[in-house]
């Protein structure tokens, strides 16, 4: 099995795959803040997407910007088949993981 | 003042703290939301404090990421300069025998702390190249020689230690980033 993906990598990549082709960085920002239920900086969300894409997790696509932003370039991103398994078995992980244990977990007494 | 974009010097020191590749792109959402979202909810000046905290954790995503040295000097240049005004502060305010002298050095900190920040954001002017230059190897040579001073002092001083060690950072990275400058934008409308 790979890596696992950390918890940030996943609310990403789930980003992405909800906006399904229309996935650039500023909607990959709210989608990543929605899963989150928090803020998540800006730098924090394209780092990571760097590094996604660097890992093959994900791929990108520049297209021609409008004009509320002067022109310049969208990248959009998708993911693709080895994201796509990394994330399924990020998912596969987790409830194997909590198979057998009662939750939510009672604080000891 | 147009509110329909950020200041510009903002604008320039976020795509300084970008990957080349990304610069068109991220500064580009980053206006979107700007114009579309946060000044008509904000308001221009609010807007503008968005847009500042953006910058920084492209800063920080960028120094500690490890990805952008850019971004790690600017970072580090913007600290050893409030050092510098720090210290010409406390200097002035104790007053110590040789104040003055210490109060010039902390004022050349500040002065070159700064030097770096507007190298990185306008880029380039062979004066300006010269002046950074220059003063990459003084603040290195400074740094070096608050270290061996403060090893071998009868009182030990943290913080000379710390802002002497950031001093030879900055300097070293300043003469690589100089040294391989690029313009930082095509793209700045």
């Amino acid at each position: 099995m790979a890596d696992l993906l950390g918890a940030f990598e996943q609310a990403v990549l789930l980003a992405i795959w909800n906006l399904a082709g229309q996935a650039y960085g500023r909607a990959i920002l709210r989608g990543t803040q929605a899963a989150l239920d928090r803020q998540a900086a800006a730098g924090a969300v394209y780092a990571t997407l760097d590094r996604l894409e660097q890992k093959g997790l994900v791929t990108s696509r520049v297209e021609t910007g409008t004009p509320v932003r002067s022109g310049r370039a969208r990248r959009y991103y998708q993911l693709t088949a080895v994201g796509v398994k990394a994330l399924n078995e990020s998912k596969s992980a987790l409830e194997q993981m909590w198979r057998g244990a009662k939750w939510p977990l009672e604080s000891p007494a | 003042m147009s509110h329909d974009a950020p200041p510009r010097w903002l604008e320039k020191l976020l795509l300084q703290c970008l990957p080349v590749r990304n610069r068109e792109s991220i500064s580009g959402d980053l206006l979107e939301e700007y114009r579309q979202v946060q000044v008509p909810r904000l308001g221009p000046m609010r807007a503008n404090l968005w847009y500042l905290r953006q910058l920084i954790s492209f800063l920080v995503a960028g120094t500690f990421g490890g990805s952008n040295m850019r971004a790690s000097l600017t970072w580090i240049s913007v600290l050893t300069a409030l050092a510098g005004v720090w210290l010409a502060v406390m200097e002035h305010l104790l007053k110590h025998p040789g104040y003055a002298a210490r109060s010039a050095i902390a004022a050349y900190i500040v002065i070159q702390g700064l030097a770096t920040v507007l190298f990185l954001v306008w880029h380039g002017h062979p004066i300006l190249r010269f002046l950074v230059q220059a003063g990459a190897v003084s603040v290195v040579v400074l740094g070096a020689s608050a270290i061996i001073r403060i090893v071998n002092a009868a009182h030990f001083e943290g913080f000379v230690l710390i802002i002497g060690a950031a001093l030879i950072v900055q300097g070293l990275m300043a003469l690589v980033v100089v040294s391989g400058a690029r313009p930082p934008n095509a793209i700045a409308a």
